[in-house]
């Protein structure tokens, strides 16, 4: 281990170190919330800063026997695991003083963050599965963190049991991918994944990405995520909903990049099957919620199909349009989708409690109808230029397929309108009813929701330096 | 840089509607203070740049995305510079005709400018994903004006209006991504005459295109969701909603499909034609069977956007003046009709034409104007309509000569149920004991439909004014095209 290893794995070692600050501040006193809190944001910005240093400087390099990479591509996922966990640090801080369990769960937090940022590195597949379990694990335990509510522990518990299938899964897929090809790391598992592949090879590809949909709430394998976001803290399920996901497409992303390109034929075909099934599925049933958690849930189901989408377009003339649209969609997703959860936090979970706050509450109220809309993917907002590129993608890839993948992306967007509307009619037009919930939670859970609110609103400025971040990248 | 700050400066007056404090008078007259300057601004341009505006004009070029090769691409053409005015124009008469709303008056205003921005943006977008921004940036204000401010069957309106407009300017979008990426660049001075498409390629990207277009217009099959929100929005909200919103669709149809994808829309111009003589025809006769008056002036407005169709389907010089004129003209004169019908039933409490007559005695003002603007609408000479609606039906004639006939039959429909209308709402017996009382319209009233009507006087009899400034932009629309 060389020098330059410490530096490439500066953002690992401070959320570990600040890993370890915090769980010893829970160790040394039993009222302490406070300094937990401020030492995991401290933590999470510190992260963030560091990756955006490498970023930066142009860092770039791989490391222990090239097992562990650095570059533009890993750097910009650790930025918004990192980005994401700020704000998701600063709306728990509140609620995990009253639980008595601050240090615990921002620890979770932070180790979630450790190993989803070791996650974006990884080029050997079993370092794969190992940072995932990493990332995975303690959010198990954030999702039944909660337990004055008895969802959060039937949540988590089903978050668990899936989740433990999905891993075996994960897992039987990667180990058949290195029997066929002898190796774990991605460039040697690229010389196997060429010509014609044998079935075992087939099987093994099938059942990792069968384990990955899981971890993406990808239909058929989405169904634990209504459950687990409805029960858990709201900023477990807005972070885990955009940090550790992000990551897991950026994984997944370079597996299918790096680890079999020749193979994009076959992947590409599952992928856009997924996504059509998961738009569908996720919108369908999004439709149908009166709970703005589940809503939300289903929601994210549906953007993760939108996101499979551009998947299925690495192909013909849209790759590198394909793989940007990946970046710039995880990074407008994480934006406006922690946005939404955070304003459960402010409001409540139930459609009615929304009745009429723009008289009560205009702020949040605005806030709230922009994430709608961003959800929605209407300009100027964050989610139009996500969808704008997985279109572009789309269309350029010159495949019927994946033509008519992004006509259901269209036809969904069309389709998510009632339920993100449903909201804003609510907040808008609603006379407020004795449901209508006062002003509640913390000053921080609403400057966070304000903060992301104006990111939102400016993704139109915010665009220009992140294409060229994303072109960047260098992943192809 | 002028455009642009006209174009900002509508949002910067949004926000500081909110700013502002409480007080009915002083966001009036601060809204008002606001909606002027991009009027002012817009007057300025006229006759300091108005003879040279060409094809585009005063124009700002930023990139905006470079790997999409997406620009900030504005500038001020003969083609969209007549609507920009309009724009400008109607803010400021939507704002002082806004009497009838009472609630939440700064929200109103603020809602009202963000879709100005949107307004003004599309008439001055150069790049074909920045229209697109600007043409949806206008829908979230208007989806809110009806929906907060309207009647009492506003939600379902809002919902439903929001609901249509999106699904046709998202396969609007679908279709400037294809022409874009075929032909990789969004900048319309570089895609003039197909930006080197196929014929094929070009039909099949103004498939969609078009579609979009006409939803938004609305061409009459896909009219369905204009009802409901005509009647439901409050007065100043129906002066954009029928002045300005409509020509987005057919603005984009004569600037940006015709010139862009000639070859490409060329096949689908007879339809185009025969979609405005059908919103002619079935606007007039629908018209004749409502009873009440807003959604009698609704269905002559959907009417009498049959012409700028037909005039954008001749494919000549005429016929394409006299569209472009027409989408002014028909903004003029519908607000005017927008805004008496609400004068006169806030009144009378009442907008079914058979409670309604005689008002000429009581409102001897406010009946003139409604006659005049009846008038206007059933094309009489001397006022701007006519001129336009001629130069419309003459074009088309000479393309698709059964349209124009059919067209012209439809003028003679809808002078026979507007005059139907005036005969039974400003003429004859006073109808009820309670009309004995009431006064004509107040000063405020007066200011907002007063302009209206000399402006339509004014161009109809100086059409030149504006055709002066179109016609080079025509010209060049016609160099591309091969028209005459």
């Amino acid at each position: 281990v060389t020098g330059q290893a410490f530096i490439a794995l500066l953002p690992e070692l401070i959320s570990t170190g600040f890993l370890i600050l915090v769980l010893m501040a829970g160790v040394f006193s039993d009222s302490n919330a406070g300094v937990a809190a401020g030492l995991a944001a401290l933590g999470t910005l510190a992260v963030f800063g560091s990756a955006a240093l490498l970023l930066a400087t142009g860092f770039s390099g791989s490391y222990f026997g090239g097992g562990f990479v650095v570059d533009g591509f890993a750097l910009y996922f650790k930025l918004i695991v990192a980005g994401s966990a700020f704000f998701a640090v600063l709306a728990a801080a509140r609620w995990s003083g009253q639980t008595g369990d601050a240090p615990e769960y921002l620890t979770l937090i932070l180790s979630v963050v450790l190993g989803s940022t070791l996650l974006v590195s990884m080029r050997d597949l079993f370092g794969v599965f190992l940072a995932i379990e990493l990332a995975t694990i303690p959010s198990y335990a954030m999702v039944a963190f909660d337990r004055s509510r008895r969802e959060s522990a039937e949540g988590g518990m089903k978050y668990l049991i899936t989740g433990v299938i999905a891993s075996s899964v994960l897992l039987y897929g990667i180990v058949l991918i290195y029997g066929v090809s002898g190796s774990a790391m991605l460039q040697d598992v690229a010389d196997t994944f060429s010509g014609n592949l044998t079935p075992v090879a087939v099987l093994g590809l099938v059942l990792m990405i069968s384990g990955f949909a899981f971890k993406l709430s990808a239909a058929p394998f989405h169904f634990w995520t209504p459950d687990a976001y409805q029960g858990a803290p709201t900023s477990a399920a807005a972070f885990l909903s955009v940090g550790p996901k992000a990551a897991t497409f950026a994984i997944l992303l370079r597996i299918l990049l790096e680890g079999m390109p020749d193979a994009a034929p076959t992947w590409t075909a599952v992928m856009a099957f997924l996504a059509i099934i998961t738009m569908f599925v996720g919108n369908l049933f999004a439709l149908r919620q009166r709970n703005v958690r589940r809503m939300l849930a289903y929601s994210s189901v549906a953007h993760s199909g939108y996101i499979l989408a551009a998947f299925a377009a690495i192909q013909g003339g849209g790759v590198a349009f394909a793989v940007q649209a990946v970046l710039i969609y995880t990074a407008a997703y994480a934006i406006m989708n922690m946005g939404a959860f955070l304003v459960i936090d402010l409001v409540g979970e139930d459609t009615k409690s929304y009745n009429g706050i723009v008289r009560t509450n205009p702020g949040v109220a605005a806030s709230m109808a922009l994430f709608m809309a961003a959800l929605v993917g209407i300009p100027p907002l964050s989610g139009f230029f996500g969808k704008l590129w997985i279109i572009i993608a789309g269309a350029q890839s010159g495949s019927v397929l994946v033509y008519i993948v992004v006509g259901a992306l269209v036809v969904n967007t069309v389709l998510s309108v009632p339920y993100y509307f449903g909201i804003i009619r609510n907040m808008i037009f609603e006379e407020p009813t004795t449901d209508t919930a006062r002003a509640k939670g913390s000053g921080a859970v609403r400057f966070c929701v304000y903060v992301l609110a104006v990111l939102t609103t400016l993704f139109g400025l915010i665009i220009i330096p992140l294409s060229a971040l994303v072109r960047a990248s260098g992943l192809v | 840089v002028i455009t642009t700050i006209t174009i900002l400066i509508p949002l910067l007056g949004a926000i500081l509607m909110l700013l502002l404090p409480d007080g009915e008078r002083l966001v009036r007259y601060a809204a008002l203070g606001v909606a002027t300057v991009p009027l002012v601004l817009a007057v300025y341009i006229y006759f300091a740049f108005g003879d040279d505006l060409g094809i585009a004009a005063l124009t700002q070029d930023v990139t905006w995305i470079r790997s999409l090769n997406i620009g900030y691409r504005v500038g001020l053409g003969g083609l969209g510079f007549g609507m920009f005015f309009l724009s400008t124009f109607l803010t400021v008469i939507a704002v002082l005709a806004s009497w009838d709303v009472r609630n939440n008056l700064k929200q109103y205003f603020a809602a009202l400018f963000v879709a100005e921005v949107g307004m003004l943006g599309v008439f001055a977008a150069q790049d074909l994903i920045l229209f697109y921004v600007f043409f949806e940036v206008t829908l979230i204000p208007m989806y809110l004006l009806v929906g907060v401010w309207g009647d009492e069957n506003r939600r379902p309106a809002a919902i439903k209006f929001f609901i249509y407009t999106f699904l046709g300017s998202t396969v609007m979008l679908a279709g400037f991504l294809a022409f874009g990426i075929l032909a990789d660049t969004y900048a319309m001075n570089d895609l003039g005459g197909g930006g080197g498409l196929s014929r094929t390629a070009q039909i099949a990207v103004a498939a969609p295109i078009l579609f979009g277009l006409l939803v938004k217009v609305p061409a009459v099959p896909l009219h369905s969701w204009l009802l409901d929100v005509y009647v439901s929005s409050p007065t100043s909200t129906n002066v954009l909603l029928s002045g300005v919103l409509p020509k987005l669709g057919t603005y984009g149809l004569i600037a940006v499909a015709i010139p862009l994808l000639p070859q490409g829309v060329e096949p689908f111009l007879p339809y185009v034609a025969a979609f405005g003589v059908i919103n002619i025809i079935y606007g007039a006769f629908v018209a004749f069977l409502q009873p009440d008056l807003k959604a009698l002036v609704a269905y002559s407005s959907i009417g009498t956007l049959g012409f700028i169709l037909l005039g954008a389907a001749s494919g000549n010089a005429v016929g394409l003046n006299g569209a472009v004129f027409q989408q002014v003209s028909h903004g003029l004169y519908s607000a005017l009709l927008f805004i008496l019908v609400g004068i006169i039933a806030a009144r009378t409490g009442t907008r079914r034409i058979e409670d309604l007559g005689g008002l000429a005695a009581r409102m001897p003002w406010a009946g003139g104007l409604l006659a005049l603007g009846a008038l206007a609408a059933m094309g009489l000479p001397g006022l701007a309509v006519f001129v336009s609606e001629f130069m419309s039906i003459m074009g088309v004639y000479a393309t698709f000569p059964v349209q124009g006939v059919l067209a012209a039959l439809g003028i003679i429909l809808s002078a026979m149920y507007l005059l139907y209308m005036l005969a039974r709402v400003i003429f004859g017996p006073i109808e009820r004991p309670a009309y004995e009382e009431i006064g004509d319209a107040g000063p405020a009233e007066m200011a907002s439909v007063v302009p209206l009507a000399v402006l339509l006087l004014v161009l109809g009899i100086f059409p030149a004014l504006l055709i002066g400034i179109q016609r080079p932009a025509v010209d060049a629309v016609l160099s591309v095209i091969g028209g005459s």
